[in-house]
């Protein structure tokens, strides 16, 4: 028994392989991989927890867990080693008759209805490890208390084209969901799920224990629970979200919102101090930049080195750039070395990977249309031979 | 494996003159190296090898200092067991006054010193910048069968006020004076860290308090050459001791040399200090930089070479740093130029204001001043 009840309890989806960034989640789950020149994925929806308020975090994990694990620690970075709440990994575990993996998003939570139970609260936010953004879920708690609603879901407005990869909902004039269909082929409107949602923790446990009576379902929010609770004419709302929100599921998103803090203009802003993005620090010197580096329009971190050329670009910790290296449109990961005359553009370096003195990476000659790059990938830890070519769209190393 | 060894840190100290950089906090929490507070070196090297026993005493100006070490957090010290404690000037009754010297404070340490289970204490100063082992001075130390080990260091750099020693060829100190206008260039300087055991420290510190003595190296060190074993552990890697503004400026500057980076912060142990969370430094059109040093959270749009930036500070476009230190949270507006200048945290150089100091003579700017 806890007779600390909180109010909202956050649950955290961070079991994903991510198979679509291929060679980085080959040893780390998605929600581990580096972004923005010192954070990780994870980072985000961490520190939007905590700048909420919330302080009750459950982090379900599955795939290649170790790495997580260890990254979150005690939750101290993130101000979540509580006395009463905190952060808590929760892997599928053994029960006394039976024991199984996550099964679905559904079934995921399902299986930690006791974890949740122990706070009893009175609603649940459930979220991606997935997403890139800053939102402020206390805003989102109070709609929901307001339209005394069963269910919320933060609804972002995308265009008709990106619509087919999205939940698509129809929201009356009053903000209801009146419909709701998982990555439509004709999309009816534009109001994508972004994969955030309120719930009443009472309602949900209840559709939680009838999904995993169903035999037939798939035990997905999306395609399972959202559906059945919108059919029996729950309380379901959007939730309007206005900012910078990416998916960074796929290389070219990951790649293009990495970019995006190089640019004022694309609404990703991490140097808010009210709004910090909290992460665990590397205990490096500052960065170096020598006589012969040219630096622009880039963000660097604490312990490289830069002896050449970086435009456009964003380096992680403990990064060397050689002399003569020219690095343009690229995300050089952690420890990762380039060597003197390298040439790395559009692409991306994997942690502690090395590129060989005068090598080529990536795309060489600007794309045949605007933002069409065709981003070149070097998984961690893997060399490039001294002058060897790697094309442009070309993911090699894992 | 716990450490049989205990640490006293002075966070100021009388040898040190740093004036404008001082005013408005002790050496310990001086800013050094774009990141870290000078402090952060000594206590990385004792919580390296294992020294987590450790007190922090303070006589002026160390508010900044409890805001930088909080519990000791960032540096592992934040202990069950052990672990980090301040000692702000009157807090035993015992003392009558602010102490005059090292022997008073330490007299009024008595108690933590006595109630700690290590057996050998560091007691050290908190203006030097290096990366040593201390389980070497441990070995050292017993295998030399001293009663005493004063670390030592080889310099040219020679601080009148600072008591420098001979040593003999078995490194057993024989002497302790201030320098004198005769000596040779080069000299063996004293570095304030000694390692002796417990019980022999109290005693001598309780002995010296009854005859109202206060100076450590003049009513301990010299009197008791003859007496006990008091041998010279000479430190020969990087030593930087920041006594001076010329000091502070030139070892600031030694560290944009690769090899001094190295053997700082990569040698032995890790350098830790407090955690900040800023976010990584952007570089926008108009940065030109070269041969500096950056920390996080910088926003760069303007010249910067052959200086050192520490965290969150802003050169605006055609602003152009040479030769400088700028600390925490400068803002250097557009077209402004400073050539050998120190500024202290929170200070604003308005558009085109020039700013030129010496290598020999850098211009100082005082913590929160607008220029």
């Amino acid at each position: 028994m806890n007779l600390n009840k909180k109010e909202c309890l956050a649950m955290l989806l961070a079991g994903g392989q991510g198979a679509r960034l291929g060679v980085l989640t080959n040893d780390v789950a998605k929600p581990a991989v580096p972004f923005g020149a010192k954070y990780r994925i994870i980072d985000f929806p961490l520190s939007n927890c905590i700048n909420s308020g919330i302080d009750t975090i459950g982090v379900l994990t599955q795939y290649r867990p170790f790495e997580l694990h260890q990254y979150i620690g005690n939750g101290q970075p993130w101000d979540l080693d509580r006395l009463n709440g905190g952060i808590f990994v929760l892997p599928p575990f053994m029960r006394a008759k039976s024991g199984e993996w996550y099964k679905g998003t559904a079934n995921a939570i399902y299986q930690n209805i006791d974890f949740i139970d122990r706070y009893n609260p009175e609603n649940v936010v459930l979220l991606s490890g997935d997403h890139i953004y800053k939102m402020d879920y206390a805003e989102m708690l109070a709609e929901h208390k307001k339209n005394h609603a069963d269910c919320t879901i933060a609804v972002l407005d995308v265009t008709i084209e990106e619509a087919s990869r999205f939940g698509i909902m129809e929201l009356n004039k009053n903000g209801e969901v009146i419909a709701f269909e998982e990555k439509p082929k004709q999309p009816k409107s534009t109001k994508a799920s972004m994969g955030i949602y309120i719930f009443t923790w009472e309602k949900l446990r209840k559709y939680l224990i009838e999904d995993e009576n169903d035999k037939d379902s798939e035990n997905d929010f999306g395609k399972n629970i959202i559906p059945n609770m919108l059919n029996d004419n729950q309380r379901m709302f959007g939730y309007q979200f206005e900012g910078y929100w990416k998916d960074v599921g796929t290389i070219s998103s990951l790649w293009e919102a990495n970019m995006d803090i190089l640019h004022g203009t694309s609404g990703l802003n991490l140097g808010d101090d009210k709004w910090k993005i909290y992460c665990r620090n590397t205990a490096e010197p500052p960065h170096y930049v020598a006589n012969s580096a040219v630096v622009s329009n880039s963000i660097i971190t604490e312990g490289s080195i830069i002896y050449g050329t970086v435009k456009e670009s964003v380096i992680f910790s403990s990064v060397t750039i050689g002399k003569g290296a020219y690095v343009e449109g690229a995300i050089i990961m952690p420890g990762a070395v380039i060597m003197d005359g390298a040439d790395v553009r559009y692409s991306i370096v994997g942690w502690n990977a090395v590129i060989g003195k005068n090598a080529k990476i990536g795309e060489t000659q600007p794309p045949s249309k605007a933002g069409e790059w065709k981003i070149s990938v070097v998984g961690p830890d893997y060399k490039v031979a001294d002058g060897q070519v790697v094309p442009a769209n070309v993911m090699i190393g894992g | 494996m716990n450490s049989n060894t205990m640490s006293v840190i002075f966070a100021s100290d009388n040898e040190s003159h740093l004036n404008d950089l001082t005013l408005h906090r002790t050496t310990a929490s001086l800013p050094f190296g774009g990141r870290y507070r000078l402090i952060d070196f000594v206590l990385s090297n004792l919580v390296y090898a294992n020294i987590t026993t450790i007190g922090i005493i303070t006589r002026n100006n160390y508010s900044s200092l409890m805001d930088h070490i909080r519990m000791g957090r960032d540096w592992n010290l934040n202990r069950k067991n052990s672990g980090i404690a301040i000692f702000p000037p009157f807090v035993l009754n015992t003392a009558h006054d602010i102490y005059k010297g090292k022997i008073e404070a330490l007299y009024s340490l008595r108690n933590f010193l006595e109630g700690a289970k290590e057996e050998y204490v560091v007691v050290t100063n908190s203006n030097i910048a290096f990366n040593i082992d201390f389980d070497e001075v441990e070995k050292f130390h017993h295998d030399k069968g001293a009663d005493l080990t004063v670390l030592t260091h080889r310099t040219t750099d020679i601080n009148p006020r600072k008591y420098v020693v001979s040593a003999d060829k078995n490194n057993r100190i024989t002497d302790v004076r201030f320098p004198i206008a005769s000596d040779s260039d080069e000299q063996l300087s004293n570095l304030n860290i000694y390692y002796i055991k417990k019980d022999l420290l109290i005693s001598l510190i309780d002995n010296a308090y009854a005859h109202g003595s206060y100076d450590f190296e003049k009513d301990i060190l010299q009197k008791n050459l003859d007496n006990l074993y008091i041998m010279s552990y000479e430190v020969t890697g990087y030593v930087a001791v920041i006594d001076r503004i010329p000091s502070y400026f030139k070892h600031s500057m030694e560290l944009l040399n690769m090899d001094v980076r190295n053997e700082l912060f990569y040698k032995n142990a890790t350098i830790l200090t407090k955690v900040k969370d800023s976010v990584p430094t952007r570089y926008l059109d108009g940065a030109n930089v070269h041969n500096s040093m950056i920390a996080d959270g910088c926003v760069i749009d303007g010249t910067v070479e052959n200086s050192i930036l520490f965290r969150s500070v802003k050169v605006q476009k055609g602003a152009v740093i040479k030769n400088s230190i700028i600390m925490e949270n400068g803002i250097i507006m557009e077209n402004a130029k400073l050539n050998y200048v120190i500024s202290d945290k929170d200070v604003i150089v308005q558009p085109t204001r020039e700013l030129s100091g010496f290598e020999s003579y850098p211009i100082v700017i005082v913590k929160g001043k607008i220029v």
